[in-house]
C-alpha cells in the first residue's frame, strides 16, 4: 500500500480525506464516527457565538435523473455553545490522537476577539485552526464569513490576529463569492496564513416552485440566498486551485474542496495543487463509508502510477495550467466517427449543423447504408460532436498533423507589433 | 464556397505576393479582420511596389501570422 498520509503545514493525518466543517462535523459523536470510518481528519463545524438557525435549511439540484447534483443550504456556523464543542473536541483529540482535528473559526472582525476563540480552542488540543472567511449567507449580514472574505484588507489583518496568538497552523478559508480569489488567498499570505483552503459555497438560490411560486428552499413562504456546493461546483473550485497554486505569490499550501465526491475527484485536485481535500455534500449524500472507496481508489491509482507517496502528487499539473494567451494556436484536433460503432443517432450532425461549424455530412456507404463523416478540413476540433454523442467510441478527437510550428495568441500579437515597429525584411 | 475554400483562396494570394518578393510590412487588425500591408522593393528586373489584402479567415489570419513569426525568429527580431 502506497503512504497515504499527509502533512499540510504541518497538520499530520493519515490520509488526505478530510471531512469540511459543516453538519457532519457537528460533534464528537460525528466526528468519532467519521474516524472509525477512515477519514483522515475533520474540520470541526465553524465555532462562534451560538446562532439560531431556521427550518428548512436544505435544497437539491437534480439533473436529468440525477439526484444531488448541485446543493444548497441555507444554515448558518454551530448553534452549540463553545464550552460544549470544546469539550467535545478535547475528547474525541484524547480517543484519535493521530487523526486531524481543526477548529474552524468565525468571530466579529476585532482582535480582541479573535485573540479569545484562538487561546480556547488551542487550550483543548486542535491540530490547526481555519478561519472561516466564506459563509455567504446570514453571518455575512453581521459582518462575519463572506463579508470580511470578500475585502483583502479585512483577510489580511483577521489572519494577523489569528497568527498573533496562535500555536498551531493557521488555515484561511476564502469565499468563492470574489471576482479572483488570488486576491484574497494573497491576502492571507501576507497576513501570515499557514495554508489556505477553498472554496466554500457559491451564493445561489436553487429554485422556484412554479405552482407556489415559492423559493427553494423556503422558510414560511420567504427564502433567502444560500450557499452553493456539491458536484455542479467542482469545475469552479478546482480553477481557483489551480489559479493560487500556479500564482508566485501564494506559496503557501492549499487545501481544496468543493464537489469532490470520489478519490476521482480528489486525484485532480491534489493534481492541481491541492495538499489533502475536504469532503461535505458527498458525505451528506452517502454517509461516511464513502471514504472506504476513497481510500481504496486512490491507493490504487497510486500504485498504477508507480508512486509511493501521495504528497508525490501534489502540484503535478500545475504547470500544465496557464493563460489563454499562453496556448497553441496552430494545434489541432479533428473529429473522427468510427461508424462500426455508431448508432446513427444523428445528435452529431445535428449539434454540428445548428451550434457549430457544419462539417458532419450525413451520407451512404457503398451499400447504401447511412454513414456520418466529417470533413476533416472544415472541422475546428471543438469537441462539441464527441460531447453530445451517447456512445463511447464512436467518436474520437485525434490530433491533426498540419505540421505547422507552434504558435501562441502572445506570440502572434508580439510579432504584429515588431512587424509595424520596425523595419523587418519578410523574405519567404 | 466551404469553409476551407475561403481559406484557401485567401492563402494562395498571401503566397503569391511572397512568391513575388514581397514581404509584410504591417498588419492592421480591426472589426473587419486583418488587412495586411506587403512591399516589394525591386530589382533590376521589376519596379518596387505595394500591395493590401484584407484576410478574413480565421485560418488565413493564423497563417500570415505564423509565417510571420517564424520570419521574424529566423531574424532574430525580439
Ligand atoms: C449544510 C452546510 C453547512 C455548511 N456549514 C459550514 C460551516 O459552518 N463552516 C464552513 O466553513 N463551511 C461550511 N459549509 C461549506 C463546506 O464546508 C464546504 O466548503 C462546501 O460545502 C464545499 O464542499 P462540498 O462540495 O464537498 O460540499 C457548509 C456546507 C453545507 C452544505
Amino acid at each position: 500500500m502506497a503512504d497515504l498520509s499527509l502533512n499540510l503545514a504541518g497538520i499530520k493525518s493519515p490520509n488526505p480525506f478530510w471531512l469540511a466543517s459543516a453538519p457532519p462535523t457537528n460533534s464528537g459523536y460525528q466526528v468519532q464516527r467519521a474516524f472509525e470510518a477512515g477519514w483522515g481528519g475533520a474540520v470541526w463545524k465553524t465555532l462562534g457565538e451560538p446562532i439560531l438557525n431556521v427550518s428548512s435549511r436544505f435544497a437539491a439540484v437534480d439533473f436529468n435523473g440525477k439526484n444531488v447534483a448541485g446543493f444548497n443550504n441555507i444554515e448558518l456556523i454551530t448553534d452549540r455553545p463553545l464550552e460544549v464543542n470544546l469539550k467535545e473536541i478535547y475528547e474525541t483529540k484524547k480517543k484519535y490522537p493521530n487523526h486531524a482535528i481543526i477548529a474552524s473559526l468565525m468571530v466579529e472582525p476585532t482582535q480582541e476577539k479573535w485573540h479569545e476563540i484562538v487561546k480556547k480552542v488551542e487550550d483543548v488540543g486542535v491540530d490547526g485552526l481555519e478561519l472561516n472567511f466564506g459563509c455567504p449567507h446570514g453571518m455575512a449580514e453581521r459582518g462575519m464569513g463572506a463579508a470580511s472574505g470578500q475585502v483583502p484588507e479585512l483577510v489580511e489583518k483577521q489572519t494577523m490576529w489569528a497568527k498573533e496568538v496562535a500555536q498551531t497552523p493557521v488555515i484561511v478559508k476564502l469565499t468563492p463569492n470574489i471576482t479572483d480569489i488570488t486576491f484574497t488567498a494573497e491576502a492571507a499570505v501576507n497576513g501570515g496564513a499557514d495554508a489556505v483552503s477553498m472554496i466554500n459555497t457559491i451564493n445561489s438560490l436553487a429554485g422556484v416552485d412554479l405552482d407556489s411560486w415559492d423559493t427553494v428552499p423556503n422558510v414560511a413562504g420567504k427564502g433567502a440566498h444560500g450557499g452553493y456546493c456539491g458536484p455542479a461546483v467542482k469545475p469552479i473550485a478546482l480553477n481557483m486551485v489551480a489559479e493560487c497554486a500556479r500564482h508566485p505569490k501564494i506559496n503557501v499550501p492549499i487545501s481544496g474542496m468543493g464537489g469532490v465526491s470520489s478519490w476521482r475527484e480528489a486525484v485532480e485536485f491534489m493534481l492541481m495543487g491541492a495538499t489533502g481535500v475536504q469532503v461535505c455534500t458527498a458525505a451528506m449524500h452517502h454517509g461516511f463509508s464513502i471514504v472506504e472507496d476513497m481510500i481504496e481508489g486512490l491507493d490504487n491509482y497510486l500504485e498504477d502510477k508507480g508512486m509511493d507517496s501521495v504528497m508525490d502528487i501534489v502540484g503535478k499539473s500545475v504547470e500544465k495550467y496557464s493563460d489563454w494567451g499562453n496556448l497553441d494556436l496552430n494545434h489541432q484536433v479533428v473529429a473522427k466517427i468510427n461508424n462500426e460503432v455508431c448508432i446513427n443517432c444523428n445528435k452529431c450532425h445535428i449539434a454540428c449543423e445548428d451550434t457549430s461549424h457544419q462539417c458532419i455530412d450525413m451520407l451512404k456507404d457503398a451499400e447504401g447504408n447511412d454513414i456520418l463523416k466529417v470533413r476533416e478540413e472544415d472541422c475546428v476540433g471543438c469537441n462539441l460532436c464527441s460531447i453530445v454523442c451517447p456512445v463511447d467510441g464512436a467518436i474520437d478527437m485525434v490530433e491533426y498533423a498540419n505540421g505547422k510550428p507552434p504558435m501562441t495568441w502572445n506570440e502572434r500579437q508580439a510579432a504584429i507589433g515588431a512587424a509595424s515597429s520596425c523595419d523587418v525584411n519578410l523574405i519567404k | 464556397m466551404s469553409d476551407h475554400r475561403e481559406f484557401e483562396a485567401e492563402r494562395e494570394k498571401i503566397d503569391f505576393l511572397l512568391e513575388k518578393g514581397y514581404v509584410i510590412k504591417g498588419v492592421t487588425e480591426n472589426l473587419s479582420g486583418a488587412f495586411l500591408e506587403f512591399e516589394y522593393k525591386g530589382n533590376e528586373h521589376d519596379q518596387p511596389g505595394k500591395e493590401r489584402l484584407h484576410i478574413l479567415h480565421p485560418d488565413s489570419r493564423k497563417y500570415f501570422s505564423t509565417i510571420l513569426v517564424q520570419q521574424q525568429k529566423k531574424q532574430g527580431v525580439k
